[in-house]
């Protein structure tokens, strides 16, 4: 089975080898077939491949190898494998509870209408204080605004294990609180292990990973 | 002496021409983007890969249409 990224290579390819011939051989354009073939080359081609690329981008944009890529985030990568289930991240990844592969976009994704557009703004963003900046200590980097119970729900709400966990039904209205992102997930001394990329040093990690 | 004139090729051949390097060029570059997973090659794929091919299509575009408006002035009666 071809694999999308080999499509889109041999697609690019062969625009590329017909907008070479245009290029070696203009006056092909002078008769019918040639100023169609021009027209496929230079204008259907490109315009097809490049949105094709723009896609595939975009797909390994949201993969967690992506985002790993940047030295600044090794520590976070390796937070993921740390053996011990109070990490909400690494009980995430080692369970399959996200994806592997696009682990980091699904828990840092807002899921609004614009979430995946503004996620690519702070991307960029990121890119420029990496190269063009001060990139600062894995352990000082800190989310924009708190974590919002939004993305937790997008895959929680609606789970019986969720739903009927009597911590979260501590009080009549705690579902109610935690529906509405007044009482956080993270910040309520109840799932507040996260990353804590400070503490990696004395951690054990999963060998099952391997 | 030679009798063959060196035949300078007419203007919209060379702009199709510049137009298949902009492209040729654009697409190389997206190409080599899709070898590695690293947010420079995205960068690079929006920055100079697709400006390149923007470019080499307007120019293409732009060469069929004054060569259109050519044909028609000169098929106008006087």
């Amino acid at each position: 089975m071809i694999s999308p990224t080999a499509l889109e290579v041999l697609f690019v390819g062969i625009a590329v080898t017909l907008a070479a011939l245009i290029v070696a051989r203009p006056e092909l354009t002078r008769v019918r077939g040639g100023k169609i073939l021009a027209f496929v080359t230079l204008f259907l081609l490109p315009v097809l491949g490049g949105w094709l690329g723009f896609s595939e981008h975009m797909e390994r944009a949201e993969s967690t190898r992506f985002c790993l890529s940047c030295h600044v985030m090794h520590d976070f990568g390796q937070s993921l494998y740390v053996d011990d289930p109070s990490y909400i991240p690494a009980k995430h990844f080692q369970n399959n509870l996200v994806p592997r592969d696009h682990a980091c976009y699904t828990c840092h994704t807002d899921y609004t209408m614009f979430g995946t557009m503004h996620s690519k703004f702070r991307g960029l963003r990121h890119l420029y204080v990496q190269y063009l900046g001060h990139p600062p200590a894995a352990a000082d980097i800190k989310l924009y605004t708190p974590f919002n119970n939004r993305e937790c729900l997008h895959c929680h709400a609606g789970m019986r294990v969720f739903e009927e966990q009597p911590k979260h039904n501590k009080t009549p209205d705690m579902m109610a609180k935690i529906n509405s992102n007044q009482m956080s997930c993270m910040t309520s001394k109840c799932h507040d292990t996260v990353h804590e990329v400070s503490t990696l040093k004395d951690a054990t990690f999963w060998k099952g990973a391997q | 002496m030679s009798t063959a004139a060196i035949v300078r090729p007419p203007a919209i051949e060379r702009r199709v021409r510049m137009a298949g390097v902009l492209v040729c060029l654009g697409l190389l570059i997206q190409l080599l983007t899709l070898i590695r997973i690293h947010p420079l090659a995205f960068v690079a794929f929006i920055l100079i890969g697709c400006p390149l091919v923007a470019a080499g299509l307007i120019l293409y575009l732009y060469s069929i249409l004054s060569h259109a408006e050519q044909r028609n002035e000169t098929r106008q009666p006087t």
